[in-house]
């Protein structure tokens, strides 16, 4: 019963910050955005909310950085792609190195660490005990007492769907993707709809990065997001960015995660753990194409 | 019938950089309630001066003036706020969503926290198509509606903006000959319902059927107005082109020799297994231009796809020169077939090369004078010769061969095009709206090109949508509708009328399909 | 190609003067800082022979970028190829036991066997089951990172290391230097030689870079697309293993944890700043190794952490990628005005 337990919560921990950041990668591959900063956001977003974190003292301010921090890089993708035109991949690797090496300098110049940072100073963010469900026997041990940000990324991936498909914010989002010209001829600016899923971006990934530094652990080391940001987008374009089905693609993944940490007590080398998740995303590239060509 | 001036443009310029001026000091009036076209050849600046005007692209220099007032309009938006809207010649709709949510994007009825008002949006659509008596579904995607209910689709997200002034870019480019008078009649009612409609063509008999005036432009400015009644088509085709224009065909009678280039039978279907060519068969023989007709979408580009291989037939047979290649790849046909594909910069042309290096595809790989170092390496200095081989043959009016090809007008891009394909010296050329985009100029140089292919005995497989480049050039005309071959007709025994009958499905021509 | 390298000498410049401001608002001399930079990698004997000897994984891993992203291949998985190229030359120089003047090139062509195998894995992938080589690619580095790192702590891992490492590789295999230079340079610069010779003179040059232009057409034209894409994978895949085999040859003589960790990456940044030309990733390869040389003399000197680096070079990234389309739209505006002008006149 325990092992249950441990795997969900452990595939809960593995599936945020991939689900946070995927759903923010939904909003810019419906708007028609070639968006692969993720990794780079979610880097600078765990620097920043163990910035905020230690020299703020509160782990909600170390949020807020975590998501200025991110949008900061948004600001400087929408200031090249959109705005001078440059080539979105092309900026979004500049981006991704640009977050490496800034965080690895500023760990350096203000820290005066190389490789990681930790420290008592550092405020985690808490775990959440639901108010009611908690004294439920079963249910409440399943479903209460998880870290804040992961009832966050469940409240985040249904007020996307929402979004997405109800509002009119959503219906010019898809449409800016669909077509482009069609919407700036509607007399709605397509650019200014692809910088606002940009800044909707950012701020899940500032989330997801703000739950790798103060979630669960309480550090930051560098190259912390460890591809997570290219999972969360392989994710993207498994699923077309429905975000439901991002969810269960992350659930997967999580669970993946969570079997590396799980494994790692076992006599498998802690080398072949390490990759599961990233042969998990090749596999689901695999059965994703197998599905593919059983529709045709 | 003394009408206001409501739109006034004056001395309007606009330059693309690095080297075109699209308008030179153009002034030109719209009365209110009045159906005025604007004519011109392709290049003229029709299109530029209503883009100018509707705030898709900034002038560099004149002004504006709108029931009186100086007016900017920096984006559409402004000028559909002030009652302005225009139906571009791409119709820009999007498929995936149906007619009611491509009428409202962007001027939705909604509900609490931006949520859309699906309801209230179905009966503002449902109305306004009541009131103007089109024949659309609400609910229907338009990804599945025909091009020319989709065009009304476009119209009506103006009229849902209550405009009251229509530019048309080039309406009936799409349009088969019998859906045309359905769209002039809606656009009477549009004009009696105190409208005004600004009409951008260059097909004289619809101009001169529809509107009340008509300015004529050429390269850039504007050469006269006057009222349609007091113009005759070869006044208007003078104006446009400053000279006199021929319209009858300079086909000379030839007898056509032995089968060249055989099609039978070919099937092909898409992912989601709709037959997108059904039992299609064409021959073509040499000396002979046979030209596809069809309305945009019922199998040509799939037709085109399969005889060059770029997409697989479930069965059929191919031939050129008794030769079977049904199965080969592409190299192999392209040892037998030249090919000028619909698109330039998709797909006969890398936008982004040098001329030189567009110039020598294919040529690089059949052509043994540019082979060097055992074939690996490729002879540039040897390619260069072949670029002047074009350029002085074709007249194709450019600077050096290492120049982007970017920097050519798309007419001497598609004489680039034309001279790589044509030196390869192939027995059957198929050519896939090679006129498309092209000024006069360049557009008669291709017709005159695509008859002496002809004189000189190769076969021709000509693609497009304009009847009369057909009628003009083709000895025999194929029809296609909905991915089949329905009519293989003699083009002087064969009318406009008798096209367009099958072009609609023949005797299908009555069936009421959603929007047409 | 003028506007090329016009729009990089600014774009660095600017990005130099980026790094400037912050230099002096951390409290130190910028002139001090860029001088010291300067004199440890390019003026001083040893500082210049390093820099040169550190730009063979740089340039080698910037080709493959260069190549793969002007052919239509997204090959970011040079960090990956680059390991399983080390690894090869590391497998032949641990267990082949013959005189320098085989076993030299037998590890050489080990190294690019490697990297060919790991970026042919992920060719491979994407023919058979349409997978994305972008995902793959990047996959497959992490993959390669941690079995390398398996390799090295079970396998071949050396008793007598107090951290993972293998032992060394057979003395015959060592590349030696050369006053000061390591003579890994020179296969550097022949394989140079050779990726300029095939993508601007050769028939398969031509037909890559048509194809990463516009596939459709280079398809239609007769080129076979999909036979050339796996060649420009097994390319650019090898020239990454063969920047980790040098490496192993002519740097610390067996596989240590960490090997090569950022120069891939750094090779990619490169090809996206040289705008995929071969020469221009040569100049912006050995910039960059200058600019990671000095850093360490940098910092001794300044106290300026030597990870600014890092730093500039992305912001030299950023920069001169701005920078070439900015100066596009000027050199268009003033088109624009001297057309006016002309009309008008």
């Amino acid at each position: 019963m325990n092992v249950l337990f441990g795997l969900v919560s452990a595939m809960l921990v593995g599936a945020t910050p991939i689900l946070l950041a995927a759903i923010g990668g939904t909003f810019t591959f419906y708007a028609g955005i070639f968006n692969i900063a993720m990794e780079g956001m979610m880097l600078v977003g765990a620097f920043c909310a163990v910035l905020g974190s230690f020299f703020l003292h509160s782990w909600f301010l170390g949020i807020l950085c975590a998501v200025a921090g991110a949008l900061i890089m948004a600001v400087i993708f929408v200031l090249f792609a959109v705005r001078l035109h440059t080539d979105e991949f092309l900026t979004g690797i500049a981006l991704n190195l640009f977050a490496v090496g800034l965080t690895t300098f500023l760990l350096r110049d203000i820290f005066h660490v190389k490789g990681a940072f930790t420290n008592a100073g550092i405020r985690a963010i808490p775990a959440v005990k639901l108010p009611l469900i908690d004294g439920i026997p079963f249910l409440g041990r399943l479903l209460s007492g998880y870290n804040a940000i992961i009832y966050v990324a469940v409240l985040v991936t249904v007020l996307s769907a929402f979004v997405i498909f109800r509002t009119r914010f959503g219906l010019r989002l898809r449409g800016a993707g669909y077509n482009a010209a069609c919407l700036d001829s509607s007399g709605v600016p397509a650019s200014t709809i692809r910088i606002w899923s940009l800044i909707v971006c950012a701020v899940c990934c500032g989330l997801a990065g703000a739950y790798l530094s103060l979630g669960s652990v309480r550090l930051f080391a560098e190259n912390m997001s460890a591809g997570r940001g290219w999972i969360s987008l392989a994710a993207v374009i498994l699923v077309s960015g429905n975000p439901w089905g991002i969810a269960i693609i992350s659930l997967l993944f999580g669970f993946f995660d969570g079997l590396t940490v799980f494994l790692q007590g076992s006599r498998i080398p802690t080398q072949f753990t390490a990759m599961i998740p990233y042969v998990a995303t090749l596999v689901s590239l695999y059965l994703y194409s197998v599905r593919k060509r059983r529709q045709a | 019938m003394a009408r206001d001036v409501l739109i006034d443009l004056q001395h309007i310029t606009k330059v693309f950089p690095p080297d075109t001026v699209a308008l030179s000091d153009v002034s030109v009036s719209f009365e209110s309630g009045e159906i005025h076209a604007l004519v011109g050849e392709n290049g003229a600046g029709k299109s530029t001066l209503m883009k100018v005007f509707y705030g898709l692209e900034r002038r560099d220099a004149g002004d504006i003036f709108f029931r009186g007032a100086k007016v900017e309009f920096r984006t559409p938006r402004e000028a559909i706020s002030a009652g302005i809207g225009m139906v571009h010649q791409e119709i820009l709709l999007i498929p995936e969503y149906t007619v009611w949510q491509n009428i409202v994007l962007g001027a939705e009825p909604v509900r609490a926290f931006g949520t859309i008002d699906a309801h209230k949006a179905r009966e503002a659509v449902r109305q306004k198509i009541e009131e103007f008596q089109f024949n659309l579904e609400p609910d229907a995607l338009v990804g599945d509606i025909s091009v020319a209910a989709r065009q009304k689709v476009e119209i009506l997200k103006l009229l849902y903006r209550n405009v009251s002034v229509l530019v048309l870019d080039e309406p009936t480019a799409v349009l088969t000959p019998q859906e045309i008078p359905q769209l002039f009649s809606e656009l009477a009612r549009l004009r009696d319902k105190e409208h005004t409609i600004i009409f951008i063509s260059h097909r004289l008999d619809e101009v001169l059927t529809l509107s009340d005036r008509v300015t004529v432009m050429r390269r850039g400015k504007v050469v006269g107005t006057s009222a349609a009644s007091e113009l005759t088509k070869e006044d208007l085709a003078r104006q446009m082109v400053g000279r006199e224009v021929l319209f009858t065909s300079r086909r000379q009678p030839q007898e056509p020799g032995e089968i060249v280039f055989g099609a039978r039978g070919l099937n092909c279907s898409d992912t989601e297994h709709r037959a997108r060519l059904h039992d299609a068969t064409v021959e073509v023989r040499a000396g002979e231009i046979v030209g596809v007709a069809g309305v945009e979408g019922n199998g040509q580009f799939e037709l085109v796809n399969a005889i060059m291989g770029l997409t697989p037939m479930t069965s059929g047979t191919l031939e050129v020169k008794g030769k079977d290649i049904t199965h080969a790849d592409i190299l192999t046909r392209r040892m037998l077939i030249a090919f000028v594909p619909q698109d330039r910069g998709k797909m006969g042309a890398s936008v982004a090369a040098s001329i030189l290096e567009d110039a020598i595809m294919t040529h690089h790989i059949l052509d043994p004078r540019f082979r060097t170092w055992r074939g690996l390496g490729l002879d540039y200095r040897h390619a260069a010769e072949l670029v002047d081989q074009i350029r002085d043959q074709f007249t194709v009016s450019m600077g050096h061969s290492s120049d982007p090809f970017s920097s050519l007008s798309g007419g001497n891009q598609q004489k680039v095009i034309l001279g790589r394909e044509l030196l390869l010296e192939t027995p059957f050329v198929l050519m896939d709206q090679p006129t498309r985009g092209l000024d006069v100029g360049s557009i008669e140089y291709v017709h005159q090109l695509l008859l002496d292919l002809r004189s000189r005995k190769r076969a021709v497989l000509l693609v497009s949508a304009d009847l009369d480049e057909l009628f003009m050039v083709a000895d025999r005309i194929v029809v296609m509708c909905q991915g089949e071959v329905v009519a293989d007709l003699a083009t002087d025994a064969t009318s406009h009328e008798e096209v367009g009958y099958y072009m609609l499905g023949g005797k299908e021509a009555a069936h009421a399909e959603t929007g047409s | 190609m003028r506007k090329q390298a016009l729009s990089g000498i600014l774009g660095v410049l600017a990005a130099f003067a980026i790094g400037a401001l912050v230099i002096a608002l951390q409290g130190f001399n910028p002139v001090e800082t860029y001088g010291a930079l300067l004199q440890y990698s390019l003026f001083s004997g040893s500082g210049f022979t390093a820099t040169v000897t550190r730009a063979v994984p740089l340039i080698l891993t910037g080709l493959s970028a260069s190549i793969a992203f002007a052919s239509g291949p997204v090959n970011l998985g040079q960090p990956g190829q680059l390991v399983m190229g080390a690894l090869g030359a590391t497998l032949v120089g641990l267990f082949v036991h013959l005189p320098s003047v085989f076993l030299v090139p037998l590890c050489i062509l080990a190294s690019l066997l490697g990297g060919a195998l790991w970026s042919g894995l992920a060719a491979l992938l994407k023919r058979a089951f349409a997978m994305d080589e972008f995902i793959v690619t990047l996959m497959l580095n992490f993959i390669a990172d941690y079995f390398a790192l398996w390799v090295i702590t079970y396998p071949l891992f050396d008793p007598s290391a107090m951290t993972p490492m293998t032992k060394p590789i057979s003395a015959a295999a060592w590349l030696p230097d050369v006053g000061g230079v390591n003579t890994s340079v020179l296969f550097m610069v022949l394989a140079a030689v050779v990726c300029w010779l095939i993508m601007s003179r050769g028939r398969s040059g031509y037909e890559w870079r048509m194809t990463g232009q516009n596939s459709l057409f280079a398809r239609i034209g007769g080129c076979k697309v999909d036979a050339n894409y796996v060649r420009v994978m097994l390319v650019t895949g090898a020239l990454a293993g063969l920047a980790g085999g040098l490496m192993i040859m002519g740097g610390p003589h067996r596989f240590v944890k960490g090997l090569g960790a950022n120069y891939a990456w750094d090779g990619i940044m490169i090809a996206v700043v040289a705008s995929n030309g071969i020469s221009g990733t040569f100049l912006y390869g050995l910039l960059f190794s200058a600019l990671q040389q000095g850093a360490i003399g940098m910092e001794l000197v300044t106290a300026v952490p030597s990870e600014f680096i890092d730093v500039l070079q992305a912001v030299i990234v950023l920069v001169v990628v701005a920078g070439r389309v900015s100066l596009n739209m000027v050199f268009d505006r003033l088109a624009t005005r001297r057309k006016l002008k002309e009309s008008a006149g």
